[in-house]
């Protein structure tokens, strides 16, 4: 049975008799051999460093990789990720085009053992004279098994598709920014839950069916956000997710969701929000297509003949070429999001809109992207505007 | 005198090996590359796991980390090799059909989302890949089939063992 410890500034050691580094590259003898050769005379001393280096060289993504005892996997592990972008807007008639710095995150995961784990995710957002922190998503996860697995915490909501596939890591996604009806600090979608949820997958013949279920406070009273310190109402919001990815049609994922949650609004009643969104992604990257739909009620829950539907969707194209010319990656999205002037929580906030958006990004290096993308944009009745961006985004990994 | 010249024709030896050293490596890794790349990937697990055949589809969903648990409902423990081997390449193309850049943000996505605890534990030798294979219970990785030995479980796939004619991972 070989034995494994943890030594040196690497991370990863292996006890010296281990036969894991097979040839002449196998860097722990030849440390050794260099002690020996200090006694020799410099031109050797330098060509035994030179083999020394190359060695190390070869191997030194083995000790930085992992950081932990390799068979113990009682054992904690941690692991750190990274992600940012900054960007370069430019916008028909406005005075303020210029660079913007987006957000910086940063996610953690920790594995306590064989089936505890625990995420965060916290982000730091530029504002006009500040950042603003967020703890993005907190959570803790126990895995019974693949049928069941049950957290605790803060979670992007399981509406759709790109709000759970994607988060803040902008660099995983293809476009610059996230669909208007999913951005930040929608009003349109709870984007944030805190709460229970259960997921796993279900193991019914190929359909690849996955589930997930959850129960949690709802909205705050700024229905931007999620209520993190305790419900404001004592009414749970509640949510079910059907996902499917059919083993003998790699790459084809679709869902059907419901949530429903009763809201209350700082400045006006409370309303009942019921919310069906449904997607259909091809995950492949040539092409890569997501389509997602979403339709939301919301009546007074005093007096239920009021009410109003949202209606919102949007359909991304993309496609990676091939060969020499793989990392770039051509892109166009659609946008619509029409509100019902009579919809007692959305119906005065103006968030009608539409959008068409082509750009392509470039894979230059493997941890980071360039993306150029050109936006023509209408917000509520305003007019249809241009604006241009380029975007790097890059993530801090080592896999 | 006499000592100083012994040092130096130490020195000169010395140097004389690390020179044939660094010029026979290449000939050696192409000579051990030309005979591993003819051989079929095998699938091996621990031999403790109560597996004997795996399809395609559930080989890709344990590859994937879509299945993370085995019947008995002890973890899977995937070992992947490093980049820049042919393992690798050969099951990056023929399981995930993905490129090397899809796969690693494949695998930073799935950890982003919170859906794996923790990615593939990355491997740099055969050597390597049998003693943990031996050393984990629950793990899975694939070497070539004529790496295989009778300390880890060869698992068929689509029903086929690497020997046999129609074998998937030819």
């Amino acid at each position: 049975m070989p034995e494994y410890n943890k030594q040196g500034p690497g991370g990863l050691a292996v006890v010296a008799k281990s036969r894991y580094y097979s040839g002449a590259s196998y860097p722990f003898g030849v440390l050794t051999a260099t002690q020996e050769a200090m006694k020799l005379s410099a031109l050797t001393q330098i060509v035994v460093l030179l083999c020394t280096c190359m060695g190390l060289a070869s191997t030194s993504f083995a000790q930085s990789s992992e950081s932990t005892n390799l068979t113990d996997l009682s054992a904690p592990e941690f692991r750190l990720m990274g992600f940012g972008d900054i960007s370069y807007i430019s916008q028909d008639g406005s005075d303020k085009d210029g660079f913007v710095i987006g957000q910086a995150v940063m996610h953690l995961s920790a594995s306590l053992g064989e089936s505890l784990s625990v995420f965060g995710e916290f982000s730091a957002t530029g504002k006009d004279s500040e950042y603003s922190f967020e703890v993005e998503r907190l959570l803790v996860k126990y895995d019974f098994s693949d049928t069941y697995k049950l957290s605790a915490g803060r979670y992007h909501t399981p509406i759709g598709y790109w709000n759970s596939a994607f988060h803040h890591g902008t660099w995983l996604q293809t476009t610059i920014s996230r669909p208007e009806m999913l951005k930040f600090g929608s009003k349109l979608v709870p984007i944030h839950f805190v709460g229970v949820l259960l997921e796993g997958s279900v193991p019914i013949s190929d359909f690849g069916l996955t589930y997930k279920a959850g129960l949690g406070n709802g909205r705050h009273a700024n229905i931007a956000r999620s209520g993190d310190a305790g419900d404001i109402n004592g009414d749970k919001a509640w949510m079910v997710q059907l996902n499917s990815r059919p083993r003998n049609m790699f790459g084809l994922d679709f869902g059907l969701g419901f949530y429903s949650d009763e809201v209350s609004p700082e400045l006006s009643p409370d309303v009942k929000e019921y919310t069906v969104s449904a997607y259909a992604a091809w995950t492949k990257e040539s092409p890569e297509i997501i389509f997602e739909y979403l339709h939301s009620k919301h009546e007074l829950t005093t007096d239920s003949s009021v009410s109003g539907d949202v209606d919102a969707w949007y359909a991304q194209f993309a496609y990676r070429l091939k060969g020499k010319y793989e990392q770039w990656k051509p892109y166009a999205r659609l946008e619509y999001q029409d509100i019902d002037d009579a919809d007692p929580l959305l119906g005065a906030e103006g968030l009608n809109y539409e959008a068409g958006i082509l750009g392509v990004r470039w894979d230059f290096n493997p941890y980071a992207a360039l993306k150029a993308e050109y936006r023509n944009e209408e917000f509520g009745s305003s007019g249809r505007e241009n604006n241009f961006r380029l975007q790097i985004s890059f993530v801090l990994a080592k896999l | 005198m006499a000592a100083r010249l012994r040092m130096q024709i130490s020195s000169l030896r010395q140097l004389f090996i690390c020179l044939i050293a660094l010029l026979i490596m290449p000939f050696e890794s192409t000579r051990a590359d030309d005979s591993a790349t003819s051989s079929p990937i095998a699938i091996v697990v621990h031999k403790d796991t109560a597996v004997e055949n795996l399809s395609l589809a559930d080989l890709r969903s344990i590859f994937l980390a879509d299945q993370q648990f085995w019947q008995n409902r002890k973890r899977i423990i995937l070992l992947v090799r490093a980049p820049q081997s042919d393992e690798r390449d050969f099951v990056l193309n023929k399981i995930y059909e993905m490129s090397e850049m899809q796969f690693r943000k494949y695998w930073i996505a799935k950890m982003f989302r919170a859906e794996v605890p923790r990615g593939p534990k990355i491997v740099f030798s055969t050597d390597m890949t049998l003693e943990l294979v031996i050393a984990i219970p629950g793990s899975i990785s694939f070497i070539r089939a004529h790496d295989v030995t009778d300390d880890v479980k060869l698992v068929r796939v689509d029903g086929k063992l690497p020997s046999e004619a129609g074998y998937p991972l030819q």
